[in-house]
């Protein structure tokens, strides 16, 4: 019998092996989806900084005459803020390194989409990336890299500095594509992002040497969305438990700065005294010390060291369920615990410190929007004493504060302040601009949570104009992202099949287009490939309620332009009609001069308003 | 005949034209006067609905009642129609001044020439019924016939009025086929006729085997034949035959419940024809087919169809069915459930019907 192997395997191992799951199945669907990642990057770290961006992406077959799929080189320029020279390296060589855990809204979530399409790259054409980067606008840094992919690292080939007088990123990498194939779906996504970022410009070089540029049309940007604390509801047990870890105050480091600051409160700067005589002058100056001090000087009460004895230590843990706590000695190299007496004034001391704050003060600090009273409401409800501290709280009690912050009702809603809506001005001009439609209007909601994500749903409707008839249109967007696969089963789509539009006047081919926008720092989405929402009941809701307001507009202008028609209709056929009945009437009256029915027809308006 | 008498009847057809004349132009003066001041014409067009038509005992005949709606060329939704009917008014008024006739499917293209669009045939054969309702004359007087043609045969002179023939006689037993009831002859004055009796028969080719078979002759006859349904112009016809010549009017059906409402028609009128006066001949007799005759003359049948009863319960529902033969035949036809045809004597031989039946129901008819 052969013994099985365990290996570790790094995340590039992981997702070299299942690159499927980020997009990159085939070469028609990597190549839409490189292109995604990049420009959706560079859009992503303007929007950061307030830049309004300028993103310019190239697509480029290595060799023309050769069939689809071919390697092609895709690059993306952006004017962003650029990236740290130092920083490059890991960025683009790492998968899972980015900048983008925190609880805001982006376009991406992890920064492993763009590692994914250089691993792609590399694995189908075995060519470098290359990264350049300017953060101040003089140095531009160049690097040409490829991945470790077993040891998820990056190899640098090649790097130089050069001059330059522009800011931003220019990331390029040579990959296996089918243009022929993903062409429309990529000129799509171009399209349709610059309607969802009417600030920038996107411009598109296409293998063919088309051009399609679409120009800034609002010089202004939605404010950016700030990192915010997690609401209660969008938490689960592990979660909480990271949380209340961070809650801890940190047992300080005892080097040799560490032991300075200690002498120097406690007024020993140039004296050593010795164990006992340390313990008295601390308990002489206590009220006046620092939290660190007085930390350091507890441990040292129960290990019975002196300055000379702790600096050889190295804490381990403090474990004040067992009321223990362990020590590496480097002299004798090796492991020592000690108990500590609960009697001891320094126990006190140090398990405060240790089991961090109290439940009020770790809810009221390190959630979003609530207060002591609703604190102090909450524990009675999660059956949890209000001043127990957080980390003394045993595994069932965890469980239980977490089961508690599911259940509790009266939280406030989340604060949508992490999250970038593009607003109704924008939105307007932007599907104006795009439709030249004859009516337009935008809606958003204001914000609203599922399970304990805020969101916000903008929509807009277009109608006539420039919109050619045919089935009705609707875009899709989330986090200003266009979503063009899977339509059908998005919840966008099942809300506007779902809508009678016979009663908003809406004929099966009238001129509409419908433009509706999700923003969360969650999307939920169906799939990994990020194309379709799912139909949660509270976002169901919002586009709902989005989609009736905007349809009831539609239906009022539909009523009045077909008044307006009836008006005309009714005014066309007077014009027809009159002088066909005057010149009959002459003829069978025996007269010679027509009758003066121009006098009828001035008189038309005033007929209109009596028929009304 | 006299000469003055067709005198007379020349000076009756320009009266009546003149007539027409003047209404048309009344009207036309009427919309010319209103467009003048600036006001909307309307006309008052007779409601022809069925809830209007009601069967008048003393008159004999389908009339319209009381009802009319206006119609308006300020409202828009008539604004077409009343356009439609005022070109109408107006193409007649040509028509009739210069001595032209038109079809029922000539003025529907006729239409097109002056920008007043049809939708299709039936739409102008509305209006035109339309102006006949408005005028209360029939669309002949406006020289605006039907396609379909019946004939007529037998010693009657009559004298051409139409253009060109204006004077001319003829007598309608020159020609062995009869004569088309077409507008020349619907226009004709009748002048002379040796006949006592107008035998009007559904069926062609009937027509054809009675002027084979000298019937004009043998029973002094003048021989019409209705093809089916009588057309309005041949009961106008029928109707001058009886009223100006004095001869009485016999009709010769098929033994079915159709036959049976042909002879009413041609009696009484017809709904699609309410608003019109002229075109009944109350004291016209069906001489049969009866349904009784079919028994009685052993006559071959044919069952009745699902629709055939249908009619006979409709036709049950028409106060003009409710007393005598029309009763009674009906009753009978109900009850046998089988017709036949005027054909169905040929089984006897092919003169036996001019042999033996004719001879035995005008005898009959006489008494009725």
């Amino acid at each position: 019998m052969s013994k099985e192997v365990f290996n570790q395997i790094s995340p590039s191992e992981f997702f070299y092996r299942n690159r499927d799951l980020a997009g990159f199945s085939n070469p028609t669907r990597s190549l839409y989806t490189a292109v995604r990642e990049f420009v959706e990057n560079g859009l992503d770290a303007c929007d950061q900084q307030g830049i309004l961006p300028d993103i310019h992406l190239y697509i480029k077959a290595v060799d023309p005459e050769k069939p689809d799929p071919k390697p092609y080189v895709l690059t993306v320029k952006d004017n962003g803020p650029g990236m740290d020279s130092n920083q490059i390296p890991l960025a683009f060589g790492t998968v899972l390194y980015g900048s983008k855990f925190g609880l805001k809204q982006a376009r991406g979530m992890f920064g492993l989409g763009a590692t994914m399409a250089i691993l792609y790259g590399q694995i189908t054409t075995n060519k470098p990336v290359t990264v350049s980067s300017s953060v101040d606008g003089k140095t531009l840094h160049k690097y040409e890299m490829m991945l470790d992919i077993q040891k998820n690292k990056p190899v640098i080939m090649k790097h130089t500095k050069e001059e330059t007088n522009k800011k931003g990123l220019n990331v390029s990498i040579t990959l296996d594509g089918d243009y022929s194939k993903a062409g429309s779906k990529i000129r799509d996504y171009v399209y349709q992002t610059s309607l969802i970022t009417p600030y920038a410009t996107i411009t598109f070089d296409d293998p063919k040497g088309e051009k399609f540029q679409y120009k800034r049309i609002v010089d202004t940007m939605p404010p950016a969305p700030t990192i915010i604390r997690p609401h209660p509801h969008g938490v689960d047990v592990e979660t909480i438990r990271r949380m209340i870890a961070d809650t801890h105050y940190q047992v300080p480091v005892l080097d040799n700065a560490m032991i300075d600051k200690v002498k120097k409160e406690l007024g020993l700067s140039k004296k050593n005294l010795n164990f006992e005589g340390i313990m008295a002058r601390a308990e002489k100056k206590w009220s006046s010390l620092s939290r660190p001090v007085r930390v350091i000087v507890s441990v040292m009460s129960f290990l019975n060291m002196d300055f000379e004895k702790i600096m050889k230590i190295r804490l381990e843990d403090i474990d004040l369920v067992h009321k223990r706590l362990t020590y590496y000695d480097f002299g004798d190299s090796k492991l020592v615990t000690v108990d500590m007496p609960k009697s001891s004034n320094y126990y006190k001391q140090l398990a405060n410190t240790v089991q961090g704050d109290s439940l009020v003060t770790f809810l009221t600090k390190r959630f979003q929007r609530i207060g002591q009273a609703t604190a102090i409401k909450f524990a009675e409800f999660a059956n949890l004493k209000a001043e127990k501290r957080i980390g003394s709280f045993t595994n069932e009690e965890l469980v239980q504060l977490s089961d508690s912050l599911q259940k509790y009702e009266d939280f406030l809603t989340p604060d949508p302040s992490c999250l970038a809506p593009l607003g109704e001005e924008p939105l307007r001009k932007g599907m104006s601009q795009f439709f030249k439609p004859d009516f337009l209007e935008v809606y958003q909601r204001s914000a609203s949570a599922y399970s304990g994500f805020p969101f916000v749903v903008e929509m807009g409707i277009a109608y006539g104009g420039n919109i050619p008839p045919g089935k009705m249109t609707v875009y899709r967007f989330a986090n200003r992202i266009p979503l063009l696969y899977d339509e059908g089963s998005d919840v966008v789509l099942k809300v506007v099949n779902e809508t009678d539009w016979n009663r908003y006047k809406v004929k099966n081919e009238s001129p509409v287009v419908i433009v509706s926008h999700i923003c969360s720092t969650r999307i939920p989405y169906k799939t990994v490939g990020k194309e379709n929402v799912a139909d949660r009941e509270e976002i169901e809701k919002e586009i709902r309620l989005a989609l009736q307001y905007l349809s009831r507009k539609l239906a009022a202008y539909m009523s009045k332009r077909g008044l307006a028609e009836i008006e005309k209709k009714r005014a066309n056929l007077y014009l027809k009609y009159l002088p066909l009945i005057a010149q009959f009437s002459t003829e069978l009256a025996g007269k010679n001069k027509e009758p003066d029915y121009k006098k009828v027809i001035k008189d038309l308006n005033n007929v209109q308003v009596e028929e009304q | 005949m006299s000469k003055s008498k067709s005198n007379k009847a020349a000076k009756v057809a320009t009266e009546k034209r003149d007539l027409l004349l003047d209404l048309l132009k009344l009207q036309g003066a009427q919309v010319y006067n209103d467009l003048d001041k600036g006001k909307f014409p309307q006309f008052s067009v007779p409601s022809r609905s069925v809830s209007n038509i009601v069967y008048d005992k003393k008159l004999r005949q389908y009339i319209l009642g009381n009802a009319a709606s206006l119609r308006s060329s300020r409202n828009m939704s008539q604004l077409r129609s009343f356009t439609q009917l005022m070109w109408l008014a107006f193409f007649a008024n040509r028509l009739v001044h210069e001595k032209k006739s038109s079809t029922l499917r000539d003025v529907y293209y006729s239409s097109q020439a002056f920008e007043v669009e049809f939708e299709d045939q039936p739409e102008s054969d509305n209006i035109i019924v339309d102006l006949e309702a408005v005028l209360a004359r029939p669309r002949e007087d406006f020289h605006i016939f039907p396609e379909e043609r019946s004939s007529i045969f037998g010693d009657l002179t009559i004298e051409y009025t139409v253009p060109g023939y204006e004077g001319k006689r003829t007598n309608l037993s020159n020609h062995p086929d009869g004569y088309l009831i077409g507008p020349s002859l619907s226009s004709a004055e009748l002048v002379d006729t040796s006949a006592e009796l107008v035998i009007a028969i559904e069926k062609g080719g009937l027509f054809t085997r009675f002027i084979e078979e000298k019937v004009d002759k043998k029973f002094k006859a003048i021989i019409v034949d209705t093809a089916g349904q009588a057309p309005r112009a041949t009961r106008y016809l029928l109707k001058r035959l009886h009223e100006q010549m004095k001869l009485p009017v016999v009709i010769l059906t098929d033994g079915d419940v159709y036959g049976e409402h042909i002879a009413m028609v041609i009696k009484s009128g017809s709904a699609n024809a309410a608003h019109l006066r002229e075109l009944t001949v109350p004291d016209a007799k069906w001489m049969g087919v009866w349904a009784s005759d079919i028994d009685k003359f052993k006559l071959p049948t044919i069952p009745m169809t699902e629709s055939d009863i249908k009619r006979i319960y409709d036709l049950q529902k028409d106060p003009r069915y409710q007393e005598g033969i029309w009763k009674t035949e009906l009753e009978i036809f109900l009850k046998i459930k089988r017709k036949a045809e005027l054909e169905a004597f040929s089984k006897y031989g092919l003169t036996n019907i001019t042999d033996k039946y004719l001879p035995q129901k005008l005898e009959l008819s006489k008494s009725l």
